[in-house]
């Protein structure tokens, strides 16, 4: 393939030891792209241990175009620890760069500095970092700002960018922080610029935008939290859990300056029961949590079924089961958000995809749960929560509450806050209002709220058939078809943050000449029945891409369509990798007869 | 002995009770509950504190658990929710956090309360939340037919302690005290216009009050926690009780065989809501 000397696709890899600003350095990078007007993508690997010498890697894809996910090879690799590096030297593409450390060269054993691991086609970049760094500031701790001045020089990037992010990033520290690091940064620059580089090691113009708005750099979390400001939060009542923490931490500061309620509750159960009971006195309530806080909060989750209470639960998955592996990435608790609890319990599942997906449902979550009183949960994983996108908000908000719909009653007349409607929807009464006094509970009741067995299955109806306009609903995107149109070899059908590398693989399957189509599913229950028939109707194989191990999602759809899948499970508590997705594409679109693979085999 | 001279007629006594206004209080949904139950007690007394204290039904939630107690919103004609087992605080500290211009009031049965609920009390507590918490206390199990209790007494037999209970009881006192709740009282059912006083009082501390009454299970409690019983072991706070001084709260606490009555002890402090206010404006300043 030609290189477009003005289209710009670059991919970075910053690998190093924990407590080596390896994520300090990838920050910066990334923003500073971000300033440029670069569309990123970024996401950090790091070990769960808070201090320690454990393995931290940043990757940051830096393009002139919308992009999906990160890159399957990285353009440029830089190692501030050989130890970390060496096993990652092989995900650099040919005629890349490696940039690591040389005079370490004559003092470790043979085989183990980075030097004997480059591939012949791989381009070295060896400079004295650490030398640079203890000229520039005394100290061996700025190298991994001397590394990024290096990228930036290679690259030719103006560096007034950069010192702008460093000067921002240390605003809180001392001047002689910012002076430092700004002093490493150029010595890292001088000697960037200095040495020789490929053809195509350069950098094109910005990404395009068009419509003149402002991208904004954030992660799935941040963009979560912004999602829910404009959408007026009343209150946010929550408990500790990585990776939901950080939509906390921020609420922590953004509510009470809005004069909502915020309060770190004393467990999962807490969180969700005090969520239900602002929702019920008429705020707009949400909490956010990983798996194994989802699987505490199941039986309240119920209660806001049965009690037809609107609420929203942010749960942002990683490895499980159990405690799991807190600190990697997974989409294992499909089956809870959707089925978990007791009983008979449809509830709203929205997965968004990606940044601005999370952004725009966060946005909508409570307009969604107040029009079908119910909960709404906002299944997302680890990879959407940590990873960096430029996402272009809305111009202008469009998350503010609409009017709810009251009960009207004559005087004298009894309320029934469970009334049964055309469309299964009741007016629901707030507490404090006149004349409109009723009880919920979760236990079965009657239109009254009254406890009544016999009613079970009238009320059974209500609650399921109630959520069926949901996948209608207006502005949200609940699943959506890219590629190929009409009958095609291979469909590729995804949800949440695997999407991306779903993308991505369908784009370089096309360039193979492979018919090949992708759908993401965003709204998990109810399904978008009618799309997804269509598509399997479309599809001569169907691969279902995700990172768990049961094929959750696969069994999710196979079961209510009633057709089989290819299921593709990738369970090392990292991203889907494209390479494992497009040879299975390839084996699927090479394979002449439809598959009669029986279910879960 | 005095007869009465004139005979009281029902239709008269009925229209008595009804001039008042604290029937209004009362739904038209009958309690569930075994006739001679103490919890009747209790709803009497919440409707003639609620009738006393002048509040609208429509600024009232009362929220409970699960358990022959938490069906207790279901009789009274204010806003009520009936949440889950042990979880009726933080339900209803979300609620009163939401708008405290509510009046919100807690109820619950011990299991509910000290069983499953307990690791939820002592932050209502230390966090002041202001609402009204009321545990009904009757040692026993009742809705599931009579199983034990976590104040059960040592030596009790249920059909989940057929052998006799070797459990030591909790002490709800003593650990709402040395939780800081602002508020604790205790009351019995088997005197109820006290009982009634000690609701009213309870709804008018500001801050989280405590209300633990005691009541006899007639159904399922034959032997111990019996009207006769309780009627000759509880005994009133003594008159110089202080109830600003914890310490000799925790000590009038802790006597198992004679159950004081009264207010142990209360402390004026901000509240939730109050520190919640502080903190918005602390977001703000500067």
């Amino acid at each position: 393939m030609t290189k477009d000397m003005n289209n710009t696709d670059i991919q970075i890899a910053i690998c190093g030891s924990a407590g080596d600003g390896t994520i300090a350095s990838g920050d910066i990078m990334k923003r500073a792209a971000a300033l440029m007007g670069y569309n990123v993508i970024a996401f950090d690997l790091y070990p769960p241990e808070i201090r320690g010498f454990g393995k931290c890697i940043s990757r940051i894809r830096i393009s002139s175009e919308q992009t999906y996910s990160l890159k399957r090879e990285s353009d440029i690799f830089i190692s501030l620890n050989d130890n970390h590096a060496i096993p990652h030297v092989g995900e650099v593409r040919d005629y890349g760069a490696v940039v690591f450390e040389d005079s370490l060269i004559a003092r470790v054993p043979e085989g183990r500095h980075i030097s004997a691991h480059i591939k012949p086609a791989q381009v070295p970049y060896a400079f004295s970092i650490r030398q640079i760094s203890e000229q520039a500031t005394n100290s061996a701790r700025s190298r991994n700002i001397v590394v990024l001045g290096f990228i930036a020089g290679l690259y030719d990037m103006p560096a007034r960018v950069f010192h702008r992010v460093i000067a921002a990033k240390f605003a809180t520290k001392p001047q002689i922080v910012i002076d430092d690091n700004t002093k490493a940064f150029d010595a890292g620059m001088r000697a960037g610029g200095a040495v020789f580089k490929l053809d195509d090691v350069a950098v094109g113009k910005p990404r395009d935008y068009s419509n003149g708005s402002d991208a904004v750099m954030m992660t799935g979390n941040e963009a979560i939290v912004r999602g829910f400001l404009e959408a007026g939060i009343g209150s946010y009542f929550g408990y500790p859990i990585t990776p939901a923490t950080s939509i906390m931490e921020r609420l922590a500061v953004e509510i009470p300056r809005r004069g909502g309620q915020f309060l770190q509750t004393e467990d999962e159960i807490a969180a969700i029961a005090a969520t239900i009971g602002a929702a019920y006195a008429g705020s707009r309530a949400a909490t956010a949590t990983s798996g194994p806080g989802l699987a505490l909060m199941s039986e309240m989750l119920g209660l806001g079924v049965m009690a037809e209470v609107p609420l929203v639960v942010v749960v942002s998955q990683r490895g499980g089961p159990s405690t799991g592996l807190p600190t990697k990435t997974e989409q294992s608790d499909l089956n809870l958000a959707v089925y978990g609890g007791s009983g008979d319990a449809r509830r709203i599942v929205l997965a968004p995809t990606n940044v601005e997906g999370c952004y725009r449902c966060a946005g909508m979550a409570f307009e969604i749960a107040e029009t079908y009183q119910t909960p709404v949960i906002l299944l997302i994983d680890l990879y959407l929560s940590n990873r960096y996108e430029t996402v272009i908000p809305s111009e202008e908000n469009t998350f503010a509450p609409k009017p709810r719909l009251r009960p009207e009653i004559a005087k004298g007349d009894i309320y029934k806050r469970f009334e049964l409607t055309y469309n299964h929807i009741s007016p629901r009464a707030l507490p404090g209002e006149e004349g409109l006094m009723h009880t919920i509970t979760g236990l079965e009741h009657n239109e009254q709220g009254r406890p009544n067995d016999a009613i079970h299955s009238v009320m059974s109806i209500k609650r399921h058939e109630k959520l069926n306009s949901a996948t209608r609903f207006p502005g949200l995107t609940v699943c959506k078809r890219f590629g190929d149109e009409g009958p095609v070899d291979v469909g590729i059908l995804g949800w949440g943050s695997t999407f991306g590398e779903i993308l991505e693989t369908m784009f370089e399957a096309q360039a193979e000449g492979i018919r090949c189509s992708a759908m993401k599913v965003v709204m998990l229950s109810p399904l978008p029945m009618d799309e997804i028939v269509a598509f399997f109707d479309d599809c001569r194989e169907i691969l279902v891409p995700e990172l768990n191990y049961e094929g959750q999602f696969a069994n999710l759809i196979s079961g209510a369509v009633g057709r089989p899948v290819t299921r593709l499970s990738h369970v090392t508590g990292s991203p889907m990798v494209i390479a494992e997705i497009l040879a299975e594409v390839r084996r699927l679109a090479g394979s002449a007869t439809p598959k009669q693979k029986a279910l879960g085999s | 002995m005095n007869r009465p001279l004139k005979p009281v007629y029902l239709e008269e006594k009925l229209e008595e009770i009804r001039s008042d206004g604290h029937q209004d209080y009362r739904s038209k949904s009958l309690p569930t509950w075994c006739p001679g139950c103490g919890y009747f007690s209790v709803a009497e007394g919440f409707t003639f504190a609620l009738n006393r204290l002048g509040i609208d039904y429509k600024d009232v939630v009362v929220v409970s658990g699960i358990g022959c107690a938490s069906r207790f919103p279901f009789f009274v004609s204010t806003y009520g929710f009936h949440t889950l087992h042990g979880r009726t605080l933080p339900v209803a500290t979300g609620i009163k956090l939401a708008n405290d211009a509510l009046t919100v009031v807690a109820v619950g049965g011990d299991g509910d309360a000290f069983a499953i609920g307990g690791g939820h009390i002592p932050h209502a507590a230390r966090r002041n939340i202001n609402l009204t918490y009321i545990v009904f206390d009757n040692g026993i199990y009742g809705l599931t037919k009579g199983q034990t209790s976590p104040t059960s007494a040592l030596g009790f037999r249920t059909s989940t302690t057929p052998y006799e209970n070797g459990d030591e009881p909790l002490h709800p006192l003593m650990m709402l005290l040395s939780y800081r709740a602002s508020w604790v009282g205790q009351a019995y059912a088997g005197r109820p216009h006290h009982l009634a006083d000690m609701i009213a009082t309870a709804m008018n501390h500001r801050g989280f009050s405590y209300l633990h009454v005691l009541s006899p299970c007639v159904t399922f409690d034959k032997t111990d926690r019996t009207y006769a019983n309780l009627g000759m072991q509880v005994r009133d706070l003594p008159d110089d009780h202080d109830s600003g001084n914890l310490m000799g709260a925790m000590a009038e606490a802790s006597h198992d065989d004679a159950p004081a009555l009264g207010v142990f002890y209360k402390e004026d402090r901000p509240t939730l809501d109050e520190v919640m206010d502080a903190t918005n404006k602390r977001s703000t300043a500067g």
